[in-house]
């Protein structure tokens, strides 16, 4: 159905040439779903677009051929190209909250392929669209089709974007990180979706994604990329059970999972090389532990049993596992959890926010209008003890960030008690939180967004010091140092500003930051969603050593459970602002006792247990479910 | 949404009672004395004294603001003390021969600064867009009367195509009254469309880089839908706000433009009443003028 074939793409930019594809050869063949997995940089979606005849101007295809039933998208007409797209290969993109245009209704955007490929009128379009809009399992599909796209939620968009896709039934359906934005019960549904249409209409996917978890659920053959190559190609089950590419040992290896509580996470050290100037060798090579003297040669796919791997210790390689690196941890400083005090006690904490106001009414003599309220936060009860690391997990919108900020006061609360350090300061005005602001730190999901670009990481570092004058002048960049050292980051760093650092090294910045005033409890912000999965790893690794070493307690807020499940001492689950659950984590992962932690557990992908059976099994409960 | 466009009509009235007080104490303060004005240079102490009465002059100020601004709500706006006619029929006229020429370049600047702006954009930093950047920044550099008098120096000095200034009303025949308005239109035009167009061209820009634009594209749409159905929609929300908002600006043009093209509106009739210590007139124009700006910010915040 489509075959690529010895692909190279490279971008133009003001740096120089960048590669980003390296000779790929692929083949989709038809019925069948094709995973390609990579973190950010592998050029996962470089192939989409380019399938879809849609690079963007700087790129340039200076080799390979891009079959899609036997014609070559690259040679042929742009006219051509356009008539394929949208009506025989459909593509599903990765974020449903800005791949809708704002300003045009659903069923027009679901409808529109049809007028201009099939010749439909609008308003026969519109009518197919709301078929379309039913069969992807939207209820009411006539209102939504009235609908424009901020009055759904993240689930339904994702759903009206997967019916435009198939509006034309194309037999080819590309998905980019399709359900990468949604929560893990959604995600679930739309995998099912996608599995129920791939058997009825009998599609071909590429499914791109970088959760292992999520592949594993969908596809029957996986390829994964690395700095522009495929590394190892094969079936699913095979590859993901027993990888023989160092790098995809060393992936599944990173990857935290439920019920499997290991002391560290296996991370893979270094990033990607430099692909304005490629190395000739084996790319993974620096990262490698079982780098040998070949590595310096270039590596071609070679056949291992079923399946493809670049690499010529493979053989060799079959049985051995990723090695575990145990950080060694200073006996005398390791803090265990001790009885005393709690650092962080909340009790019966609430917050609403106002979301609009209903009609204008009279109530005896003067005007009101009712405020129709959400409530994140809804009669909340927490301790935190010193050193204890507290998970919250939950979908978005269930009001953990806002939890996490009222703790702190950066949100101020409707009612409720919050003591930190054994001091009262749920009611204390903001001029008097001195010492509470020093005890307690937050660290960011985003590090782009809570670094200042324009400071350097000296500046940034030494600010808080300063401010609450934890050190005299001169002792400053002796402490700054020492905080770069604490995060593993090395000494000229502090010179750099944010911009000129990867994401993993960011939020190493960003904890840093909040380790400057020696807090006792920090606000963990979702910190790794950001970040890839090796690098993932390697934060969840020092947030752990410095849990051991400093003694500090975190509120690890995050939806991704299996991080949570790895890091956490005890777990709590909110839904729509309450606690529902809380408890140790090993209880919670193994034995949850309310329904809706029952519902969110088993929606989450995973690389490990029973393989799943595809399809039909849950989209027949889900149909019919507003999501 | 009633209550928000309730909420600013009343701010609007506010400002112009604010405007009018304004206006009002500022012309009263001025070195003239009406009744003198009337009389000639010529007319006994006496003689002006009799008509100061006569006129309420002697009365305080707040006294004649009142009995001015509730002549103004009943419709009478004084009589012209130069041209002895009451100043409504009068400022009505003036109105109704701007409104034509602020009307026709604003629907002229919203149609080729927003095609300009669309040109440029789909043409990013390739010649076409460094061209029209240029040429509308050398517009809104150089002031109006500079075009002016260029445009009068080529087209009627020159080619002779059209007359210089004056205006014809439209009885005279169509192309009379037309050939009078082109002049000053294009002197307006140009002078206006930087920053619809500069504005159009910055967001389309950002408009086609957005992730729907590519989605579009994923469905295979021609590129005419994908621009004028998908984008245009989107880029041109922060355009209708500046160009409401320049509906006000043209206002304060005109009185440079209609001087110079001795063209008999609003503008010229505020300069013209300033160069003859004409009060009534002065005032009542003002007040009209401070209102058109008002609302077209009104309706500028509504969009």
């Amino acid at each position: 159905m489509l075959v690529i074939d010895d692909l190279t793409v490279r971008y133009r930019t003001a740096g120089g040439e960048i590669e980003a594809l390296s000779s790929v050869t692929l083949e989709a063949r038809k019925g069948a779903t094709l995973a390609l997995v990579g973190e950010s940089g592998s050029g996962k979606s470089t192939i989409a677009l380019a399938a879809m005849g849609l690079l963007p101007a700087e790129a340039m295809v200076p080799s390979g051929r891009i079959l899609f039933d036997g014609a070559d998208i690259l040679t042929m007409k742009a006219e051509a190209r356009r008539q394929l797209r949208g009506s025989r290969i459909g593509l599903v993109f990765q974020d449903p909250f800005s791949v809708l245009n704002p300003s045009l209704r659903i069923g027009d955007q679901v409808g529109e392929g049809l007028v201009h490929h099939r010749g439909f009128t609008t308003e026969r379009a519109f009518a197919r669209a709301i078929e379309l809009l039913d069969e992807v399992g939207i209820v009411k599909p006539e209102s939504v089709a009235k609908a424009y796209p901020h009055e759904l939620s993240g689930g339904m968009r994702q759903r009206a974007l997967i019916a435009g896709a198939l509006a034309s039934e194309p037999e080819l359906l590309i998905l980019d990180e399709p359900t990468t934005a949604l929560d893990v019960t959604i995600e679930a549904q739309i995998l099912d979706l996608l599995e129920d249409l791939r058997i009825k209409r009998g599609l071909t996917m590429l499914f791109i994604s970088h959760n292992l978890g999520v592949v594993r659920r969908i596809a029957d053959e996986v390829a994964v990329l690395y700095a522009g190559q495929i590394v190892e190609q094969g079936a699913t089950e095979e590859v993901l059970q027993r990888p023989v590419h160092p790098y995809t040992k060393g992936l599944l290896a990173a990857i935290p999972r439920i019920g499997r509580r290991m002391g560290r996470l296996a991370a893979i050290p270094g990033r990607l090389p430099d692909l304005r100037n490629p190395p000739s060798g084996c790319r993974f090579a620096p990262r490698c532990p079982f780098a040998t003297a070949d590595s310096a040669n270039p590596q071609s796919l070679l056949a291992v049993g079923a399946r493809m791997v670049r690499c010529s210790s493979a053989e060799a390689l079959r049985d051995t596992p990723w090695p575990v690196q145990h950080e060694t941890v200073p006996a005398a400083t390791a803090a265990a959890p001790t009885a005393s005090a709690p650092v962080v006690e909340v009790e019966n904490l609430t917050k609403s926010f106002v979301l609009s106001r209903g009609a204008l009414h009279w109530e005896g003599w003067r005007p009101v209008r009712d405020a129709v309220r959400i409530k994140p936060v809804d009669g909340i009860s927490l301790t935190i003890a010193p050193g204890e690391v507290v998970g919250l997990v939950g979908e978005s919108g269930s009001g953990k960030t806002t939890l996490g900020r009222t703790i702190l006061r950066l949100i101020e609360a409707d009612s409720g008690l919050i003591r930190i350090a054994g001091e009262t300061v749920s009611d204390k005005p903001q001029s008097a939180l001195e010492a509470m602001r020093r005890t307690a730190q937050i660290v960011f999901q985003n590090p782009d967004s809570s670094l200042n670009p324009r400071k350097t990481i000296r500046e940034l570092l030494g600010r808080p010091i300063a401010r609450f004058g934890l050190a005299p002048k001169a002792e400053i960049p002796a402490r700054v140092d020492a905080l770069l050292d604490l995060v593993r980051l090395p000494a000229h760093y502090a010179d750099r500003y944010a911009h000129q650092m990867s994401g993993g090294e960011k939020q190493r910045v960003g904890i840093a930051r909040a380790l400057a005033t020696e807090p006792t409890f920090i606000v963990c912000d979702e910190p790794v969603s950001a970040l890839d999965v090796s690098v993932q790893a390697a934060i969840v690794n020092l947030l752990a050593d410095l849990r051991d070493r400093l003694g500090v307690a975190y509120l690890f807020i995050s939806h991704d459970i299996s991080v949570v499940a790895h890091l956490a001492d005890r777990v709590a689950v909110m839904h729509h602002g309450k606690m529902v659950e809380i408890g140790p984590a090993d209880r919670i992962m193994n034995a949850p006792s309310h329904p809706y932690t029952i519902k969110l557990l088993s929606a989450v992908p995973r690389v490990d247990g029973p393989p799943l059976a595809r399809g039909g099994v849950t989209a027949a409960r889900n149909r019919g479910v507003m999501v | 949404m009633a209550a928000f466009i309730t909420r600013r009509l009343v701010f609007v009235v506010l400002v112009l009672v604010a405007v009018s007080m304004l206006v009002f104490g500022v012309t009263t303060l001025l070195p003239a004395n009406v009744a003198h004005l009337i009389l000639g240079a010529f007319a006994t102490p006496e003689q002006v004294r009799a008509l100061e009465l006569k006129l309420g002059l002697t009365d305080p100020v707040w006294q004649q603001y009142l009995r001015w601004a509730g002549g103004f709500l009943t419709g009478d706006l004084g009589e012209s003390t130069l041209m002895n006619r009451p100043v409504g029929p009068m400022l009505l006229e003036a109105i109704q021969r701007s409104l034509m020429l602020t009307g026709l370049s604003f629907i002229l600047i919203a149609i080729i600064g927003v095609g300009l702006g669309i040109a440029a954009a789909l043409r990013h930093r390739r010649p076409l867009d460094h061209g029209v950047s240029v040429a509308t920044y050398l517009g809104i550099a150089v002031p109006e009367f500079f075009w002016a008098i260029v445009v009068i120096i080529v087209f009627a000095a020159w080619l002779g195509w059209l007359p210089a200034s004056g205006y014809e009303p439209i009885s005279a025949g169509v192309w009379e009254w037309a050939k009078h308005l082109i002049a000053p239109t294009m002197t307006l035009v140009f002078g206006h469309l930087a920053h619809v167009s500069r504005l159009t061209r910055s967001s389309m820009i950002e408009v086609m880089q957005s992730p729907y634009i590519t989605a579009a594209r994923a469905k295979g749409l021609p590129e005419r839908v994908i621009v004028l159905h998908h984008a245009l929609r989107n880029a041109l929300l922060p355009t209708i706000t500046v160009l409401a908002l320049d509906f006000g600006r043209l206002m304060g043009g005109i009185v440079v433009i209609e001087t110079v093209f001795a063209y008999p509106g609003l503008g010229r009739l505020v300069v013209f009443s300033i160069q003859n210590r004409d009060l009534p007139t002065l005032q009542a124009a003002i007040l009209v003028v401070a209102a058109i700006y008002a609302l077209a910010n009104l309706l500028a915040d509504l969009l």
